[in-house]
């Protein structure tokens, strides 16, 4: 019992780190049509740039947190710029192949500047990592505040995407990009501040996953392909869905890892993928696809 | 006087040198030779599915890694001979490929390119995890195999036998995409729809270009152990499917002389940074990026334009195919369940 209910703590504050790397990939998704493959880059560059900030320079973790979202949130906009506007007419597979060149590019930086393959950074830890016991819960409680601030990530968000100007102008160009554009929404900004949130909140995951792990330039791969299984699994174009998505695919990654072995994790997201495509194409609450020709 | 450099003179040229370097080179230029051979096949194979067919699939790497540790665990766990082991291998990719072309049936773009991603990042883990077989993650040496009937070293003759292989399946790569098949391919990916009401087998020919190549990167990949005479997981990661994208696309994607300069170069510049993994990334990466934006079609169009003679019909989508209104974002209308790749 004790060990079930670790293991789903620890699903559980995975699986919200994941639900907002799916977060990302889904909001881009939606408004642009494309999956950012580096976008695991981007979320690796946020938690390195968290690091020099916090550790290196030694500035209080809050103001590390959100200059490291910043920070991300630039590097999304360049990726907009570099790899998506000039190609956007080019066609799907210009445009991926060109973040995985982005990715690639920016994983080599990110060796040279914070070491080299194997060096793994540790990230101080918030609170004291005593662990709380809430009934017959074990908790650490570091993964209360994750949790906790996941939680408020996913609420800042959600406010932005309902309440404000920018939001909506992402919402209306996600439904229906021509008819955005007749309506007078500069469709191209609304690309770019796309790319930029995407990017800012896989920066926020960043930060908030570095005191549970370890950081390497290696990461961002793991993290994009467990966050691409939880968009998947959620429909690809739900944002709820991602959420769902991504803490089921981490609860179903611990539980594996705890009553299997632990080197199952690794492949979980191939598991769900496969999983969800073959038996949930359209995810749990995607709409059903229409094929257009 | 012009001077006149056509394709086929390119090649010729090319592999006669590749065939004479075993005369004047010392063991390393050999392997760097015989590398350059491995990576041609794989580039060959990676653009008559990706230029050619259009199904912007990931797992090339992968099915390099079937053919080799296929090859070299039926040597050594169940000692079969090299000559029987490596062509058991190749199949082995070319089957799994096949299996994969499945799903590629009912995915397309992004569902596809991930889904091969994830699987090669699946097979990755099992060449790591399953010690039992594979001999975990620090990899195992293999015999090379004998040549001493021959007279010769066992790395000049694995030289000589994968320049055969490579101009074998050059030449048939040629053929393959001046057949049915080939145009069939170029159809499938210029409009899938259109393909179909034109009688063109879906389901047949993504069959037929995900077996090729597996096919043929799993040929490739037999070679490999007999090459480095050792294999490991780390020869299939991540960064060896950049590797074979970025071949393709600085060569020029639907061109089968472009995937020979594209791996001929890339492989060049691989061992001039073999020391330092992180700038192998930047670079290759940055290659992959400014090709992508500003040369396109890659290096074998820029010879097309400046080279007179050099006339090899290249099977790109002409730019008058894609109405410049239609945006990415147009056609992936949110709930449309993903697009044809163009």
């Amino acid at each position: 019992m004790l060990m079930l209910s670790y293991l789903l703590a620890t699903g559980i504050t995975t699986g919200a780190l994941y639900a907002l790397v799916a977060l990302g990939i889904v909001v881009v998704y939606k408004a642009t049509g494309v999956v950012n493959l580096a976008h695991g880059e981007l979320f690796m560059m946020g938690g390195f740039l968290a690091y020099t900030l916090h550790v290196m320079v030694k500035l209080p973790y809050v103001l590390s947190l959100l200059l490291a979202v910043a920070g991300s949130f630039a590097l999304g906009i360049l990726t907009d710029r570099v790899a998506f506007r000039p190609l956007m007419k080019e066609g799907l597979a210009s445009v991926l192949l060109a973040t995985i060149g982005i990715s690639f590019l920016l994983k080599g930086i990110a060796r040279v500047v914070w070491g080299g393959k194997g060096d793994f950074l540790a990230f101080p830890p918030l609170v004291s990592p005593e662990p709380i016991r809430i009934g017959n819960v074990m908790i650490m409680s570091q993964q209360l505040v994750v949790l906790l601030a996941t939680l408020a990530v996913m609420l800042a968000f959600g406010v932005f995407f309902k309440t404000t100007r920018a939001g909506k102008f992402m919402q209306a160009t996600a439904s229906n990009p021509r008819a955005a554009t007749l309506v007078g929404i500069h469709v191209s900004r609304v690309y770019m501040y796309t790319f930029g949130v995407g990017a800012a909140v896989a920066g926020a995951s960043a930060v908030l996953m570095a005191p549970l792990t370890l950081l390497y330039p290696d990461i961002g791969f793991v993290l994009f392909i467990k966050g691409f299984a939880a968009a998947v699994l959620g429909g690809l174009t739900s944002v709820p869905g991602a959420i769902v998505g991504g803490l089921l695919v981490g609860i179903f990654e611990q539980l594996a890892a705890g009553f299997i072995g632990t080197t199952i994790q690794d492949v979980s997201a191939f598991i769900v993928i496969m999983f969800a495509l073959i038996f949930l194409p359209t995810g749990i609450l995607g709409t059903r696809g229409i094929r257009k020709i | 006087m012009r001077v006149v450099v056509s394709h086929r003179a390119f090649l010729v040229v090319l592999f006669a040198a590749l065939a004479l370097l075993p005369v004047v080179a010392n063991q390393y230029t050999l392997f760097v030779g015989n590398l350059m051979m491995l990576y041609i096949i794989l580039a060959l194979g990676l653009n008559l599915l990706v230029g050619f067919a259009g199904q912007l699939a990931f797992a090339n790497a992968a099915m390099y890694g079937i053919g080799a540790y296929g090859a070299a665990l039926l040597q050594v766990r169940l000692g079969f001979s090299y000559w029987i082991a490596a062509p058991c291998g190749a199949l082995l990719a070319m089957a799994v490929g096949t299996l994969l072309a499945f799903p590629a049936l009912r995915l397309s773009g992004i569902y596809l390119a991930l889904a091969t991603l994830a699987f090669a990042q699946f097979t990755q883990w099992v060449l790591l995890h399953w010690n039992t077989v594979t001999f975990g993650a620090g990899g195992f040496p293999v015999p090379q195999p004998d040549f001493s009937a021959l007279g010769m070293s066992p790395d000049r003759g694995i030289y000589y036998v994968s320049w055969v292989v490579t101009v074998v399946l050059l030449a048939f790569a040629w053929r393959v995409v001046r057949s049915r098949v080939g145009r069939a391919f170029v159809a499938m990916r210029d409009r899938e729809m259109a393909a179909q009401a034109l009688g063109v087998d879906l389901l047949r020919y993504k069959a037929v270009a995900f077996a090729l190549s597996g096919f043929y990167a799993g040929t490739a990949g037999a070679l490999y152990p007999a090459v480095l005479a050792y294999v490991s997981p780390e020869g299939f990661d991540l960064f060896q499917m950049i590797l074979h994208k970025a071949m393709i696309v600085v060569g020029g994607m639907g061109s089968i002389v472009g995937s020979v300069i594209g791996a001929s170069l890339l492989v060049y510049l691989l061992e001039v940074l073999r020391q330092f993994k992180a700038t192998q990334e930047i670079v290759f990466g940055a290659l992959l990026l400014a090709f992508v934006l500003f040369q396109p079609r890659g290096l074998v169009d820029f010879a097309k334009r400046c080279l007179p003679g050099w006339a090899e019909p290249l099977h790109y989508a002409s730019d008058s195919e894609s109405p410049a209104d239609v945006t990415v974002a147009d056609e992936l209308v949110p709930g449309s369940g993903g697009g044809a790749p163009r």
